[in-house]
C-alpha cells in the first residue's frame, strides 16, 4: 500500500464526514424556500448530531445485542463504502477498494442491519419499516444491478476509481449514454436514499415511514450514528454520479492546490444536485406503496434500453 | 499412502454405519455416541486425504473389486473429487458433533440406533460416490445414497406428514435415479466404455440424449425447479442433522455429478449452457420468493436451498456458455464461482439448519410464528443463526458474498464480449440474480428476526432454554469456517493457484474493524455515554404485548403482494348486505387460497395420469386362470408365427 493511498484513506474520510451533513440540510432548504418557508439552517444536520451526542440513550427492555452493534456497523459499513467513492482525490485501487460488486453490498450489510434492528424492539413501527425498507430495496436491486453493470460496460471496468479517471481523463464532455446513465442512477439515488416519491424524510407517520420508522428507537449517540450514516448515503451516491457525469476538477493526482480546488468544486456541484433533489422532491407527492413497484418496472426499462441501445449501437 | 487414508476413512465410516446395528437391541447413548466419533474420525482422515490433493497434489486411484472386465469398483481421487470429499468431510464432523447430542433427546428407543448407523452409512455412500471412478460405481453409491436417504427420512415414520414426504421423497428420487441410470446406458451405448472419458466432440443425438437424461437426474437431485417439490416436503420432516446434509452435501452431490459429467466426458455445446443458465436462474428466484412465503423454519431453509443450487447451476451453465465461445477466463472464474459456492452454501445451510434444529428442540414448534424473543433465551444458537444467515444473504465480508461475487463479476465482465442476444441473456440472468440476492437478504431478515428478536409469541418461545454444548460446537465450527472462508477468500484462491479478481476481503475485514474502532474511540471522548434500559416510544400505548408486533407472515406481505401472481394466491371476498347501495354489511365469507402451482398443475397431472395408466393395465391381470392361459396361449401362437416368418 503506498503512501499516496494512506493519505487517500484519511482525506476521503475526513471530506465525507464533513460534507455529508450539508448535503441533507440542503435540500430541506430548498424544500422549505419552495414551501415559502424560511427553513432551518444549512448548518442544523450539524447541530442536530451534535446535541444527539450529548444526549442519553434508552435502550428498550426488549432489545437484544442487534439494538446495540447496529449503530457502529451501519457507520462503520458507510464510512469503508466511502472510501470506494473517490470525492476529490482518485489514486491506484488497492486491494479491491472500489469494486462497484462490493459497494453495493457495503450498503445492503447496513441495510441487513439497520432492518433487523427495526424489529429488534417489537414496536409494530419499526416492523413496518423493516418490512417495507427490505421489500423496496429488493426490488429496485435489478435495476441497480442494471445499471451498475452499464457503468462496468461504458468505463470496460468494475472499479469506481477507474470510472472516475476515465471519466476525468475523457474531459468534460459527457456523452448522451453518460447522461441517460445518470438519470437511472438519480433514480436510485431517491430510492436508497428514502425520499420522495418513495419514501417520506420529514415525517412520522406510519403512512410514510419507511426509513424513519426503521430508526425510531434509536436515540442519543445510537441516533446520531445513524442519522450521519444517512447522510454519508446520500452524499455517495451524490459524489457517485456528480464524479461521473461531471468530472472537472477531479484531482488524480497529490497536491495541495489540486485537492482544494476538487473539494470546492466538489462541494458546488453537490449544492447544485441537492438543490435539484430538494426541486424534485417538493415537484413529487408521495406515491402509494403498492404502485411502487411500477415506478421501478419503468426505470429498469429505461436501464435495460440503455444497454440495448449501447450494445446495438 | 492418502490411499490407504482413503481405505481407513471408508472403514471407520462402515463401523459407524455397523456398530449400532449390532448393538440394536442396546438402546444407549454409548454406542450412538462410538458411531458418531467414528464419523468425526473418518472425516479427519478425509480432510488429510484431500487437503493436499486439492492444493495440487498427484490424484490417487485404485480398483476395489472387479468381477468381470467391464464391471468394476475403482475410485480416482482428484482435484474435483477431493474438493467434494472436504465438503462432505467438514460437513459431517460439525454434524457428527451435533448428533451426539441431538439424537439423545429424541424419541424412538433403539431406533435412534438406526438413525444413528444410517447417517454413517449416508455419509460413506455420498464418500464412495465422489470418489467413483467409472460410472457403474458412480451409479451403484448413488442408489446407496438414495436408499440410505430414505431411511433418514422416515426416521419420524408414525407421523401422516412425514409419511407423505417419505413417498415424494422416495418416488422423486427413484426417478432421479432412473434418468441418471438412462443416461449412463445411452452413453455407454455411444462410447462402449462406463469410464468418465471422453464422449467425442460433434454432439451425436445420442449424446444429447444422456446429456439431457442426466441433466434431469441431477436437476431432481438437486432440487432445480420445476422437479423440486421433494425438497420442501422432506427437510421439515426429517431429523436436523439429517436436513443439514441432505441440504448442505447431498445436494452438492448433484452438482458433482453435472460438473464432472460436463467436465470429463462431454464437449458441451453453447445451448447446453443456456439450459442449465436458464434452469439456474429460475431455481433461484423462484425459490427465494417461495422462501419468502414460508413460514416453517425448516421449509423455509428447504427452498432457500433450492435458491442456491439455482445459484450453482447458474455458475456451472455460465461456465459452459463461455467455453463454449472460446473465453476461458471468464469460463474459469464461473466455474470456481460455482464450485466455491458449493462449498460455501455446504457451510451455512449446515449450520442454518442445525440452529434451526436447536430452536425446534428448545421451542417444540417449526412454525416461526410461534417463536420470538429467543436471543434473550438462547444467546448462543442465536448468534450461529446470525452468522449463517449474514452468510447467505450474501453480506460482506463473510463467505455467502466472496462466492457470490465470484458470478457477478464474470457476468459483469462477458457483457462487453459476447455477442448481441446472449448479452440480452446475461443481462436478463444478472438481473434475476440480484433480485435473488436482495431477496434472501429480505428473507433472512424475516427468519431471524420473528425467531430471535422481539418478544416471545408463545408460551413455548418463552420457556426455551439454551441448548447443551455439542449442540453449539459443531455448527460453531461452521460458522467460524463461514467467517475464515469469507474473510479469505482472496488469499484461499491464490493459495490454491488461482488468480481470481476478487476484492481482498481481509483488507476490507480489516477496515470495517478500524472504522468501527476509530467511531467508538471519537464516541467515547466526545459523547455522552449516558444509558438506560427503559419502555421506549410505543404510539401512546401503555405496555407492548406480543400481539402487536410484526409477524413473519406481516413482514413479508409487501413482497406477497408484489408478488402475488406467482403465488397465485387467490383472495375471495363475497359481502351481502341489507340495501340496495351496499352500505349495510349483512353477511359475507372471505376466504385466502394459496395455490402450490407445481404441485397442482405439474405433479398431480402426471401422477394422475399414472394412476389412470397404471389402472388400464391392471385390467390384463385380473386374477383368474382362463385369462392368464390365454395370454400363455397367445405369445406361444406369437413366436412361432415370428419365428416362421423370419
Amino acid at each position: 500500500m503506498s503512501y499516496d493511498f494512506i493519505l487517500y484513506l484519511v482525506i476521503n474520510t475526513v471530506a465525507v464526514l464533513a460534507t455529508a451533513p450539508l448535503f441533507v440540510s440542503l435540500i430541506k432548504k430548498v424544500k422549505a424556500w419552495t414551501q415559502g418557508r424560511c427553513g432551518p439552517s444549512v448548518f442544523q444536520t450539524y447541530y442536530t448530531i451534535a446535541k444527539l451526542l450529548k444526549k442519553e440513550v434508552i435502550y428498550s427492555s426488549r432489545s437484544s445485542r442487534i439494538m446495540r452493534v447496529t449503530p457502529l456497523v451501519n457507520i462503520a459499513a458507510m464510512l469503508v463504502a466511502a472510501l470506494f467513492v473517490p470525492l476529490v482525490f482518485v489514486p491506484e485501487p488497492v486491494g479491491g477498494i472500489g469494486n462497484i460488486i462490493l459497494f453495493l453490498y457495503l450498503l445492503a450489510l447496513a441495510k441487513f442491519f439497520m432492518a433487523l434492528a427495526g424489529l429488534d424492539a417489537g414496536s409494530s413501527f419499526g416492523g413496518m419499516g423493516s418490512s417495507r425498507e427490505m421489500s423496496i430495496s429488493a426490488i429496485i436491486e435489478p435495476t441497480t444491478i442494471i445499471v451498475f453493470a452499464a457503468l462496468a460496460f461504458v468505463f470496460k471496468t468494475l472499479n469506481i476509481f477507474d470510472m472516475f479517471a476515465r471519466s476525468a481523463a475523457s474531459g468534460t464532455i459527457t456523452t448522451p449514454i453518460l447522461i441517460l446513465i445518470g438519470i437511472s442512477l438519480f433514480i436510485i439515488l431517491i430510492v436508497e436514499t428514502s425520499r420522495i416519491p418513495v419514501d417520506n424524510p420529514e415525517t412520522h407517520l406510519e403512512l410514510t415511514m419507511i426509513h424513519e420508522g426503521m430508526i425510531l428507537e434509536q436515540s442519543g449517540r445510537n441516533l446520531a450514528l445513524m442519522e450521519l450514516s444517512a447522510a454519508i448515503k446520500l452524499t455517495l451516491l451524490v459524489a457517485l454520479l456528480v464524479n461521473l457525469i461531471l468530472p472537472f476538477g477531479l484531482a488524480t493526482s497529490l497536491s495541495f492546490a489540486g485537492l482544494v480546488v476538487a473539494a470546492v468544486l466538489f462541494v458546488v456541484k453537490g449544492t447544485v444536485l441537492s438543490g435539484i433533489i430538494g426541486l424534485f422532491e417538493s415537484s413529487m407527492a408521495k406515491m402509494r406503496f403498492f404502485q411502487l413497484p411500477s415506478l421501478f418496472a419503468m426505470a429498469f426499462f429505461f436501464s435495460t434500453l440503455i444497454i440495448i441501445i449501447e450494445v446495438f449501437a | 499412502m492418502y490411499t490407504e487414508l482413503f481405505l481407513i476413512a471408508v472403514a471407520l465410516l462402515a463401523s459407524g454405519f455397523f456398530i449400532p446395528l449390532v448393538f440394536y437391541s442396546r438402546d444407549s447413548r454409548i454406542v450412538r455416541t462410538l458411531a458418531s466419533s467414528c464419523t468425526i474420525l473418518a472425516a479427519v482422515f478425509l480432510g488429510m486425504v484431500s487437503v493436499p490433493i486439492l492444493l495440487g497434489g498427484n490424484a490417487i486411484a485404485f480398483t476395489a473389486y472387479q468381477p468381470i472386465i467391464l464391471f468394476s469398483l475403482s475410485f480416482v481421487i482428484d482435484r474435483l473429487a477431493a474438493f467434494f470429499l472436504l465438503i462432505i468431510a467438514v460437513v459431517s464432523a460439525c454434524v457428527a458433533v451435533y448428533a451426539t447430542e441431538y439424537y439423545e433427546h429424541l424419541g424412538g428407543g433403539s431406533r435412534r440406533n438406526l438413525l444413528s448407523g444410517g447417517t454413517s452409512l449416508f455419509i460413506l455412500a455420498m464418500v464412495l460416490v465422489v470418489a467413483s471412478a467409472n460410472t457403474i460405481s458412480f451409479f451403484f453409491f448413488w442408489e446407496l445414497m438414495a436408499a440410505s436417504s430414505f431411511i433418514l427420512v422416515m426416521y419420524e415414520y408414525d407421523q401422516p406428514e412425514t409419511r407423505k414426504a417419505g413417498i415424494f421423497y422416495f418416488v422423486m428420487t427413484q426417478l432421479s435415479t432412473m434418468f441418471i441410470l438412462f443416461g449412463i446406458i445411452a452413453l455407454y451405448a455411444r462410447t462402449g466404455s462406463f469410464a468418465f472419458s471422453a464422449a467425442g466432440s460433434p454432439a451425436t443425438p445420442l449424446i444429447i440424449v444422456s446429456f439431457l437424461s442426466l441433466f434431469v437426474g441431477f436437476s431432481i437431485k438437486g432440487g432445480i425447479i420445476p422437479f423440486h417439490k421433494w425438497l420442501p416436503y422432506a427437510h421439515p420432516a426429517s431429523p436436523a442433522p439429517v436436513s443439514a446434509l441432505m441440504s448442505g452435501v447431498m445436494l452438492k452431490i448433484a452438482v458433482y455429478g453435472l460438473v464432472r459429467f460436463l467436465l470429463d466426458v462431454f464437449s458441451p455445446d453453447l445451448w447446453w449452457g443456456i439450459l442449465i443458465l436458464m434452469f439456474g436462474s429460475l431455481s433461484a428466484v423462484l425459490g427465494v420468493i417461495y422462501a419468502l412465503k414460508e413460514h416453517d423454519i425448516k421449509g423455509m431453509l428447504a427452498y432457500s436451498s433450492i435458491e442456491n443450487i439455482g445459484i450453482i447451476f447458474m455458475g456451472i451453465g455460465l461456465f459452459v456458455i463461455f467455453n463454449a465461445i472460446n473465453l476461458p477466463l471468464l469460463a474459469t472464474i464461473s466455474l470456481l464461482g460455482a464450485l466455491f459456492h458449493s462449498l460455501n452454501h455446504a457451510l451455512f445451510k449446515s449450520l442454518l439448519f442445525l440452529s434451526a434444529g436447536s430452536v425446534v428442540h428448545a421451542t417444540h414448534t417449526r412454525d416461526i410464528e410461534h417463536m420470538g424473543g429467543l436471543a434473550h433465551r438462547m444467546p448462543w444458537t442465536s448468534a450461529l443463526f446470525f452468522t449463517g444467515a449474514v452468510a447467505i444473504a450474501a453480506l460482506p465480508p463473510l463467505n455467502g458474498f466472496a462466492s457470490e461475487i465470484l458470478i457477478f463479476i464474470s457476468i459483469f465482465s462477458s457483457i462487453a464480449v459476447v455477442d448481441p442476444l446472449l448479452k440480452v441473456l446475461l443481462l436478463v440472468c444478472l438481473a434475476l440474480f440480484a433480485l435473488t440476492s436482495a431477496l434472501s437478504a429480505a428473507c433472512f431478515v424475516k427468519a431471524f428476526g420473528s425467531v430471535f428478536l422481539a418478544l416471545p409469541r408463545s408460551p413455548e418461545s418463552a420457556g426455551a432454554q439454551e441448548v447443551p454444548p455439542a449442540m453449539l460446537i459443531g455448527p460453531g465450527i461452521l460458522a467460524i469456517a463461514c467467517i475464515f472462508l469469507g474473510l479469505g477468500a482472496y488469499q484461499l484462491f491464490l493459495f490454491a493457484g488461482f488468480s481470481v479478481p476478487l476484492p481482498d476481503m481481509l483488507f476490507i475485514g480489516f477496515l470495517l474493524l478500524l472504522m468501527a474502532a476509530l467511531i467508538s474511540i471519537l464516541l467515547y471522548f466526545t459523547a455522552s455515554r449516558a444509558e438506560r434500559t427503559s419502555e421506549t416510544w410505543g404510539c401512546g400505548t401503555h405496555f407492548q404485548e406480543a400481539s402487536a408486533e410484526y409477524t413473519g407472515h406481516g413482514f413479508s406481505e409487501p413482497l406477497d403482494i408484489i408478488f402475488s401472481s406467482i403465488y397465485r394466491t387467490r383472495i375471495r371476498n363475497e359481502r351481502v348486505f341489507f340495501d340496495k347501495k351496499n352500505c349495510i354489511f349483512r353477511e359475507g365469507t372471505a376466504e385466502i387460497r394459496l395455490m402450490k402451482v407445481f404441485e397442482e398443475y405439474l405433479y398431480l397431472p402426471l401422477a394422475q395420469f399414472t394412476v389412470r395408466f397404471a389402472t388400464l393395465v391392471s385390467r390384463f391381470q385380473n386374477g383368474c386362470l382362463d385369462t392368464y392361459l390365454l395370454y400363455v396361449f397367445v405369445t406361444v401362437i406369437a413366436v412361432i408365427l415370428f419365428l416362421g416368418w423370419f
